[in-house]
């Protein structure tokens, strides 16, 4: 007697709702107090008040970032114009004879127009048709190509949102990851990134939010450091402007 | 579980057995080492640690004094952003809620990246029960399982297997002989994993944070299988913890300068993922179908306990396994549960609210401390163990030795005549065993000590024997105090008194 | 005012020479130490074991002998540390309870007194051996207590200090537990010997009498020539006291 999925969907989440209650009341109850319904006083909300009035200038930022992402065994180049952003990937292409790239389907990347500086390879946009398998294909790509939509200096963190355009697996799945970071959309703490989301709302925010600070990397066998080991292992961080 | 025919059942066997094995020794002291030596550098160039560290306990606090506000709001978030929520109170239950996701999708693998609450659920084993291959994905807890052994250490769960033996395992599964390299090992593991990411039906979590007002979770990771395991399968199960809240992101930006530094003195983990809901009706990856159980396990008994609620407070970081004294030379497999170290030995019996079923674990600790100094968000482990050992005692199953021995204890010190009287006879039957000053035997409560040491005799006359001369001798040539030293004195006591001074920990 | 002796069961029995240093020391500057007899023990073995009720029948002679003390002062960081418990080993006894917020307010661990109350930093002594130093746990962790020897130390003359690798490291005593896990406990002081070869220094000095009686006991047993002292010892011995 099988159920369709949205039937059995329907019963599993009655009988959460049914618990839900219990749960909670089983809390108010342990800490002997009635259920809290109203949003409680939290003073001590995020970071410390000096911390949130640290701040570096945006060429400290680039620079710091920079530094930061080199420790962990990531690369970077620092670009004037997205020209040389093309100029700098296809030589990288050529140089690691890279064959299958992916990229995110952004305007920025689109105007790089890779296919024209790269004709021998194969150059995918992320989500550009309905029939392809593109978690296949960023599996099978040499480079992904995507833009940051925020960074952090403090850290060396870029943070990339999913979209319909933008897959979370161009930047996880493919051996080489190039990631384009607009030199402005550096800020200097990682709770500047972060409060936006809370402004945004729940509403607003997109399934993926991840955060990366470098490339893949484990100690686990005995405490020895090898890079690269499910996600990508040679990142780039491209600062532009 | 492990493959070992008869394995020892208390924390003092299974002790024993780690301190024998000199590699493990050796591993287990390096990667402490390393990561405390890690954490202390991090924290030292960050700055103001211990008002961090204040901020992160404050956090951590007030969400659980307000759980059910919290968890609430999280659970409507996360059902509003299409999340299919479950609760669990038991872990039974977490069990049966998951098999019946795997079952009903047909599923035939599932890929795990850690979840320390899957291991506390044996949930491996009740998938494989089915028939439903389950392939843990970290590194190490791939070795692990590879091995059929629980890990070690929260954070290196593999640390007590050498190179060989990993090679060993991988070439098993590679059908060929594999290099004892690293570089090599872990590139054999990204090409297999890679085939089992892209197939897995099922892709399942654990949960670092889960941030309340918007229903999102939080994956903390560095080699980016956690990722994988939540954008490639159709299906997403994530096993939460009731305590892993947190009310915002803002809040997460404490949470995440404390917890990769305390763990492994890196400023940041190499992804953080955070994933609100399944993937939305336009994005061509992520799962269609997401859920998380939200696990209480004995979790809830804790809240309301004012000894024990500041336990929920803990962000599993493994600091206090690195700064444990025992730890480092035992290892986590003699903690005989699924935590090991510090937090591990309040922890299993903590959840566990059957006192008659606690083992001595509470006992492997010298109270030292460390860990409470260590811990990102300042849980008294040291006092907490204590009161473990308390509530052993006062449900009746405190050992019966140590209670005559106790007994014995407070009849001698209750009153200092029985005391003096003790020491008389102390020092009468020391005659028996002492041999040129020292006392060398291994007899009786000796043996114990006196494996590692020579005990030294008691002296002819104590303190207090000869203090009536020695106060004579003294009030005969004593200097007068310096009328500045005196004043001193007296403003601290009249601080005392007005309530300003007085003196506290420090 | 009245400044009194806490002397501890430990040293009381095993290291009386300890307490007499304590003495000369304070009576340099003024200071004469009152004995209150019916003392026993702070109840600490008893305390951290799980056994509540024989510890606060231990408790109750501290705080009856110290009840009109102005200053409490002992030659251990754990058994002043001990006594920060009681307001929690008390805390369903009203009367107790307050009798221990009083105690905690006004006791010392001995270089805390010297240094903090006194205000003293040099006692004039002459110590020309090369001397390392092992912090005990409660002492440092729960009392604070970090700077105070260091100073004393700095300010002896002909001392040559050697820092002792992995100080903070517990030397395995840990009460009851270096009987009850004794291999564990055995592993953790023979590492603490390990450290204190390598400095190669002639004194080992210390706060506690129970941490350096347990790693005395173990440099004894591998006829490790180390001598091991308390810095009271150190002190009154170097200011020709003792």
């Amino acid at each position: 007697m099988a159920e369709t999925d949205r039937e059995w969907l329907a019963k599993l989440e009655a009988q959460s709702r049914a618990k839900q209650e219990a749960f909670m009341n089983g809390i108010a109850q342990r800490l002997k107090r009635p259920r809290v319904t109203e949003a409680p006083a939290h003073p001590f909300r995020g970071a410390p008040d000096f911390w949130n009035a640290f701040e570096w200038t945006p060429e400290e930022r680039i620079e710091r970032f920079s530094d930061n992402w080199r420790s962990v065994g990531g690369h970077v180049a620092r670009l004037a114009g997205y020209e040389d952003v093309r100029s700098f990937i296809a030589a990288k292409a050529n140089e690691m004879g890279a064959r299958y790239i992916i990229r995110q389907n952004e305007r920025e990347l689109a105007d790089l127009k890779l296919e024209e500086a790269l004709p021998d390879a194969v150059v995918s946009v992320w989500n550009s048709d309905p029939d392809t398998n593109w978690k296949a294909r960023s599996a099978e790509a040499d480079f992904g190509i995507v833009m940051a939509d925020y960074a952090a200096a403090y850290t060396g963190t870029v943070a990339v949102l999913s979209s319909k355009d933008k897959g979370r697996s161009v930047s996880l799945l493919p051996t080489v990851l190039m990631i384009v970071i607009p030199a402005e959309r550096i800020r200097t703490r990682l709770g500047e990134v972060l409060i936006g989301f809370d402004r945004a709302g729940r509403e607003n925010l997109p399934a993926g939010i991840h955060f990366i600070s470098g490339p893949s990397r484990s100690s686990d066998i005995e405490n020895d450091l090898t890079i690269g080991v499910h996600g990508p292992g040679i990142v780039y961080a491209l600062v532009v402007g | 579980m492990s493959k070992t025919l008869t394995k020892p059942n208390t924390v003092k066997a299974r002790a024993e057995l780690a301190l024998n094995d000199e590699f493990l020794r050796k591993a287990v002291k390096f990667t402490t080492e390393r990561l405390r030596n890690g954490k202390k550098n991090a924290s030292a160039e960050h700055g103001n640690w211990d008002e961090w560290r204040e901020r992160g306990r404050q956090i951590r606090l007030h969400t659980i004094a307000h759980l059910d506000y919290y968890l609430n709001m999280f659970v409507n978030n996360a059902r509003a952003n299409g999340v299919h929520v479950h609760f669990a109170e038991t872990g039974a239950e977490a069990v049966r809620i998951a098999l019946e996701i795997a079952k009903h999708k047909q599923a035939k693998t599932v890929v795990k990246s850690k979840s320390m609450v899957s291991e506390e659920l044996h949930l491996n084993h009740a998938l494989e029960e089915i028939g439903v291959e389950a392939i843990e994905t970290d590194l190490g807890e791939y070795i692990i399982q590879l091995a059929g052994e629980t890990p070690s250490h929260i954070v290196i769960p593999a640390i007590h297997k050498n190179r060989h033996q990993i090679a060993e395992l991988l070439s098993e599964v590679a059908g060929e002989k594999l290099a004892a390299d690293t570089t090599v090992l872990a590139g054999f593991v990204r090409k297999k994993l890679r085939e089992n990411f892209l197939e897995a039906d099922i892709g399942m979590t654990g949960c670092n944070f889960a941030i309340a007002e918007t229903g999102s979770m939080v994956l903390f990771e560095n080699e980016g299988n956690a990722r994988m395991v939540t954008t490639l399968p159709k299906t997403q199960i994530t096993l939460m913890g009731m305590e892993r809240i947190i009310p915002s992101f803002q809040d997460l930006e404490v949470m995440a300068t404390l917890l990769p530094r305390s763990a492994t003195g890196q400023k940041l983990t190499m992804y953080m993922s955070c994933i609100t809901g399944p993937r939305r009706e336009a994005d061509a990856d992520g799962p269609d179908e997401m859920h998380i159980i939200i696990v209480d396990n004995g979790r809830s008994l804790q809240l309301g306990d004012p000894e024990f609620q500041e336990l929920l407070n803990c962000i599993r970081c493994g600091a206090c396994l690195n700064a444990c004294p025992v730890y480092r030379h035992i290892g986590g497999h003699a903690y005989g549960g699924t935590y090991s170290g510090p937090i591990g030995a309040v922890l299993t019996p903590a959840l566990n609210k059957n006192v008659a079923e606690w083992d001595d674990i509470a006992n492997a600790s010298s109270l030292c401390g460390a860990c409470y100094e260590a811990c990102p968000v300042k849980i008294p482990l040291h006092e907490m163990l204590i009161y473990l050992r308390r509530r052993k005692v006062e449900s009746g199953y405190g050992n019966k030795l140590e209670s005559a021995g106790m007994k014995g204890f407070a009849s001698i010190m209750r009153s200092a005549k029985r005391y003096r009287a003790a020491l008389g006879v102390g020092k009468l039957g020391q005659k028996l065993v002492v041999r040129g000053g020292s006392i060398r035997t291994k007899l009786g409560p000796l043996k114990g000590w006196n494996a590692y040491r020579v005990t030294p005799s008691l002296p002819k006359t104590s303190f207090r024997q000869r203090f009536a001369a020695l106060d004579e001798e003294i009030r005969q040539g004593l200097n007068e105090m310096s009328p500045e030293m005196r004043s001193r004195m007296e403003r601290i006591v009249k601080q005392r008194e007005q309530g300003k001074g007085g003196h506290g920990h420090g | 005012m009245k400044v009194s002796m806490f002397i501890t069961c430990l040293s009381d029995a095993l290291f009386p020479r300890v307490g007499e240093a304590m003495v000369r020391v304070l009576a340099k500057y003024g200071v004469r130490l009152d004995f209150p007899e019916i003392q026993t023990c702070c109840g600490q073995p008893a305390f951290n074991s799980g056994y509540w009720e024989e510890a606060r029948a231990s408790a109750r002679t501290i705080l009856d002998a110290f009840e009109e003390s102005d200053f409490v002062i002992a030659p251990s960081g754990s058994c002043i540390g001990m006594i920060h418990h009681y307001p929690k080993l008390f805390e369903n006894d009203p009367v107790q309870l307050e009798r221990s917020r009083r105690l905690q307010g006004k006791s010392y661990e001995f270089t805390q007194f010297l240094v903090q109350v006194l205000g003293v930093t040099d006692v004039g002594a002459e110590f020309p051996h090369k001397v390392t130093y092992h912090p005990s746990c409660h002492g440092s962790r729960l009392l604070g207590v970090k700077d105070e020897p260091m100073e004393l130390m700095k300010n002896v003359k002909g001392l040559e200090f050697v820092p002792l690798p992995f100080a903070e490291d517990c030397c395995g005593f840990g009460g009851t537990f270096a009987v009850k896990m004794a291999d564990i406990s055995g592993a953790m002081v023979a590492e603490k010997a390990d450290h204190v070869k390598e400095t190669e220094a002639e004194v080992l000095v210390g706060l506690d009498m129970a941490c350096l009686m347990n790693i005395a006991g173990h440099l004894r047993y591998r006829n490790e020539p180390v001598r091991v002292m308390h810095l009271a010892e150190l002190l009154a011995e170097g200011a020709n006291l003792l």
